[in-house]
């Protein structure tokens, strides 16, 4: 048991006791109510949000024109490619969320949807099955490539305990240069000198719904409602929560926990997987060597804020979307580079965190 | 002789329990002073005081006659305290130096590290330690790493030297040339503090000895006119004689562990070859002093640790000893493990949650594809009802809400509704009030006359007297001696130091 009260850093420069010295002390907190939390988490995010208003005015683009911008993101035109981004961030948030539950640190999350897509690619490609269910098989097929390559990272863990943050990132780099290797290679459209599959016929790619609605977000909503309940009102989010809550109890009251951390890693890189399957099948309707760039980073950030909630992932989902599609705006109009939209996420990702920090601690001066 | 260390009347409590009350203690330079007591009984919370650690809530701390008041360990230094604490504050992969040098602080690293050197080399050639300044911490020995921790708080011009449990994880040779090496110090004007619980270290070596129980100081007395005896009944309080109880009608074995090993996390052997068996209706109290591998013969009992060899052997059960946690194991035996929040409850889960949680598995509430929380809630209400746990305003709340004692209540409450037939708890009283500790005291003697197998392993040697039927010491991993109800206090608190 330490007492953090005699441990302030004044202390340890302060050696001759001066009686009108501050010190900060630093209690840990036992509870905290939930709406509290909710306010040190808008608080957070309301300053990282302005620190990104700032950068932002710094490039070039004034507050006003900022608002504008988000403002003309609400158009028809621009909703429907917001719901179309949505989709797969959703999922990727979704694949994030799941494995953060139970406190593994799934960074795979690119690599898993680049075999996602491979997968779905490989059933088009190869002709598998009738055209009627090709479109069904390639979703399946892609979320057992994402299960697979997130599995290897999970094997790797249990067996041999690396480190997952490691192995999942770096398995990223082995799926690029494996996607490299099929597109330069034979996979690549004959016809065109990019590196980039053939394109897949109209049966099988994810189609308009009308209304704005494509119906790649209709897979990531049913993945959100099956991972809701999941989480919510079965025994396995039950043994989840435990897992999460207290692993060595979880242990002693005979939570089979290698099983479930097994069956919640491939259900995180399936979702993955089935986030790559709708980008190749409906943003870019081919195997291209780019679909999956920069989804690590989003998914992290989705879940993050979603507090790791299903639900909350499809709201948070949407929003990065709409940032997306702004990125994309501003990108076109005032010459903003894209990776401005990732230094947001960024930013949003560390203010987050540090109100972690505020949720847990409290920060006293006392003389 | 003068006082140079001397605290008056301190007080700290931590969360509601009081460790510290009224506790005096003082030192003069040119002695070394015991100060000895009981597990728990407050010694080394005293001594954190006057190291600076602990910000006492109440008391006085006197150095050389001057009251003062510390803002930190590091100003406690300044005014020459060193304390060598239990386990030790090095930087394992750090050379000695570099470890000298980060405790003494100067900023320069290079010329710091020269001067260091020398320090180390004068200050080990005048204790008798061999002690190289460039080897790495974690190439010593665990003696060598406490040779450099009191190299390193004389270094820093330590004029009053804290010692806590120094023995305890030396052999006795080590032990022996360790007490004399540091009663050479006190002759040369340090004044030293032993902490331990050892009566003949306090015999052999100290010039006086402070007793302390229940986080009060009973009585300083010269050790070399007061025996053994005397400083025993001193240390354990008041022998009361028990009263006698009915024995339950002989039964078969119902727990057996056969030769039991186990090894800790840094390779050393926990339990040796532990080796004790527990009948139906009895309750077998396990005590010693901590750290005695009592925490690894819980954790192994409860499913949490994987012994090394050996056997535990379970009525109905079979072999356990390596066998995964299965809904078999934890409907027969229950567990109360001491660290309530490390195996047994989860403070962010609800009540319900940490109710239902062993009988999940067996599908009481429901499938894998569909959770019952009705029948969760309404049998955590129910049992919250029959246990009386108190300060719960919903089965929804969380269970870090709930007082230590209506947490180990909580935890009773859905261990004993699976009808075990064997118990483990461990220390289940510590942090309890009076009457909550009271409370679990009675539901494991009604465990014991159900006929349930009981074991008790606490440091508590009060508990363990008042409640056990048999009474096993453990030492260094092993049970050492075994003693049948009515035992004996003095031959009992013996049996835990003499083989220590």
């Amino acid at each position: 048991m330490h007492d953090v009260s005699a441990l302030s850093p004044e202390s340890r420069t302060n050696v001759k006791p001066n009686p009108t010295h501050f010190r900060l002390v630093l209690d840990v907190r036992q509870s905290l109510p939930a709406w509290k939390q909710a306010l040190f988490l808008a608080g957070s995010l309301a300053v990282g949000l302005a620190i990104s208003v700032a950068i932002l005015a710094v490039a070039g683009i004034s507050p006003i024109q900022l608002g504008s911008e988000l403002i003309g993101v609400f158009n028809a035109d621009s909703l429907r490619a917001v719901l179309v981004q949505a989709a797969p961030l959703m999922l990727v948030g979704l694949g994030a969320s799941i494995a953060f539950r139970i406190g593994f640190w799934n960074l795979g999350l690119e690599g898993q949807m680049l075999f996602g897509g491979i997968f779905a690619a490989a059933v088009s490609i190869y002709q598998i099955g009738p055209p009627e269910t090709r479109l069904l098989l390639m979703g399946v097929a892609s979320a057992i490539g994402g299960a697979l390559w997130c599995l290897l990272a999970g094997f790797l863990k249990i067996n041999f305990r690396v480190n997952e943050i490691i192995a999942t990132l770096l398995l990223n780099y082995v799926a690029v240069y494996f996607l490299f290797h099929l597109l330069y290679g034979a996979w690549q459209d004959a016809r065109s000198a990019f590196p980039q599959s053939t394109p897949f016929k109209p049966f099988e790619r994810l189609s308009d719904l009308g209304f704005g609605i494509n119906s790649g977000l209709l897979v990531s909503v049913a993945a959100i409602t099956a991972a809701a309940w999941l989480v919510h009102f079965s025994r396995v989010g039950f043994y989840m929560r435990v897992i999460s809550a207290n692993r060595s109890m979880a242990k002693v009251v005979g939570v089979p926990i290698q099983t479930v951390t097994l069956w919640i890693v491939a259900i995180s890189g399936a979702c993955a997987g089935i986030a790559g399957f709708v980008n190749v099948a409906s943003q870019e309707g081919r195997l291209t060597q780019s679909f999956a760039n920069g989804y690590v980073f989003s998914g992290v950030l989705i879940a993050f804020l979603s507090r790791n909630d299903p639900i909350a992932v499809a709201v948070v989902g949407f929003l990065i979307a709409v940032l997306f599609i702004t990125g994309q705006t501003l990108q076109v109009f005032y010459q903003i580079p894209f990776t401005m939209v990732q230094l947001i996420e960024a930013i949003i990702v560390m203010s987050v965190a540090s109100s972690e920090f505020f949720v847990r601690h409290r920060v006293r001066w006392i003389r | 002789m003068t006082t140079s260390l001397a605290l008056k009347g301190i007080r700290k409590s931590f969360d509601g329990v009081v460790v510290l009350d009224d506790a005096e203690f003082s030192g003069n330079a040119g002695e070394v002073h015991a100060l000895l007591g009981e597990n728990g009984a407050g010694k080394s919370s005293l001594m954190n005081v006057a190291a600076g650690l602990y910000a006492p809530e109440a008391g006085q701390i006197v150095i050389d006659g001057e009251p003062i008041a510390l803002s930190g360990p590091s100003e406690a230094r300044a005014r020459g305290i060193g304390m060598v604490h239990q386990h030790f504050k090095l930087v394992m992969p750090f050379t000695v130096a570099e470890n000298i040098l980060l405790a003494n602080g100067s900023s320069a690293y290079r010329s710091g590290i020269k001067e260091i050197r020398a320090a180390i080399k004068k200050q080990s050639a005048e204790l008798g330690f061999a002690i190289d300044p460039d080897r790495r911490v974690n190439t010593l020995t665990v003696a060598q790493q406490q040779q450099v921790e009191i190299v390193k708080v004389l270094v820093g011009g330590a004029k009053i030297l804290i010692l806590d449990e120094p023995t305890a994880v030396l052999t006795d040779a080590e032990a022996e040339q360790l007490l004399e090496t540091v009663g050479r110090l006190a002759r040369a004007g340090t004044a030293v503090v032993l902490i331990t619980h050892k009566l003949n270290e306090v015999k052999r070596y100290a010039d006086s000895v402070t007793i302390m129980r229940r986080g009060k100081t009973v009585a300083t007395l010269d050790p070399s006119t007061t025996t053994a005896a005397e400083l025993t009944q001193l240390t354990v309080g008041e022998t009361q004689t028990l009263p006698a109880r009915a024995q339950n009608a002989n039964t078969g074995t119902r727990l057996n562990v056969g030769a039991l090993s186990c090894a800790r996390a840094d390779g050393s052997m926990a339990l040796q070859e532990a080796t004790f068996f527990v009948r139906a209706g009895e309750i077998y109290g396990i005590a010693g002093v901590s750290g005695n591998g009592q925490a690894e013969l819980a954790e192994a009992l409860m499913g949490a640790r994987e012994p090394a060899t050996g056997e535990i052997w379970v009525e109905n059960l079979g072999d356990i000893t390596h066998a995964p946690v299965s809904n078999a194991r934890i409907a027969s035996i229950a567990a109360i493990p001491a660290d309530r929040y490390s195996f047994a409850l989860a403070g962010g889960l609800s009540l319900s949650d940490n109710f239902a949680v062993t009988e999940i598995g067996s599908g009481r509430y429901g499938s894998l594809a569909h959770l019952d929380r009705g029948t969760m809630q309404r049998d955590t209400a129910s049992a919250i009802v029959e246990y009386d746990v108190q300060g719960t305003r919903s089965v929804k709340q969380k269970a870090a809400l709930l007082s230590g004692g209506n947490a180990q209540k909580l935890v009773i409450a859905r261990e004993f509704s699976r009808n075990p037939s064997v118990v483990v708890a461990h220390s289940p009283s510590r942090g309890l009030d009076a009457r909550a500790c009271n409370a679990v005291h009675q539901r494991l003697l009604a465990a014991r006359d159900r006929g349930i197998a009981v074991v008790l392993i606490s440091e508590d040697l009060d508990e363990v007297l008042s409640l056990s039927d048999r009474i096993g010491v453990m030492t260094r991993g092993r049970i050492v001696a075994e003693f049948e109800r009515p035992a004996d206090r003095q031959a009992i608190g013996r049996a835990m130091v003499d083989h220590a």
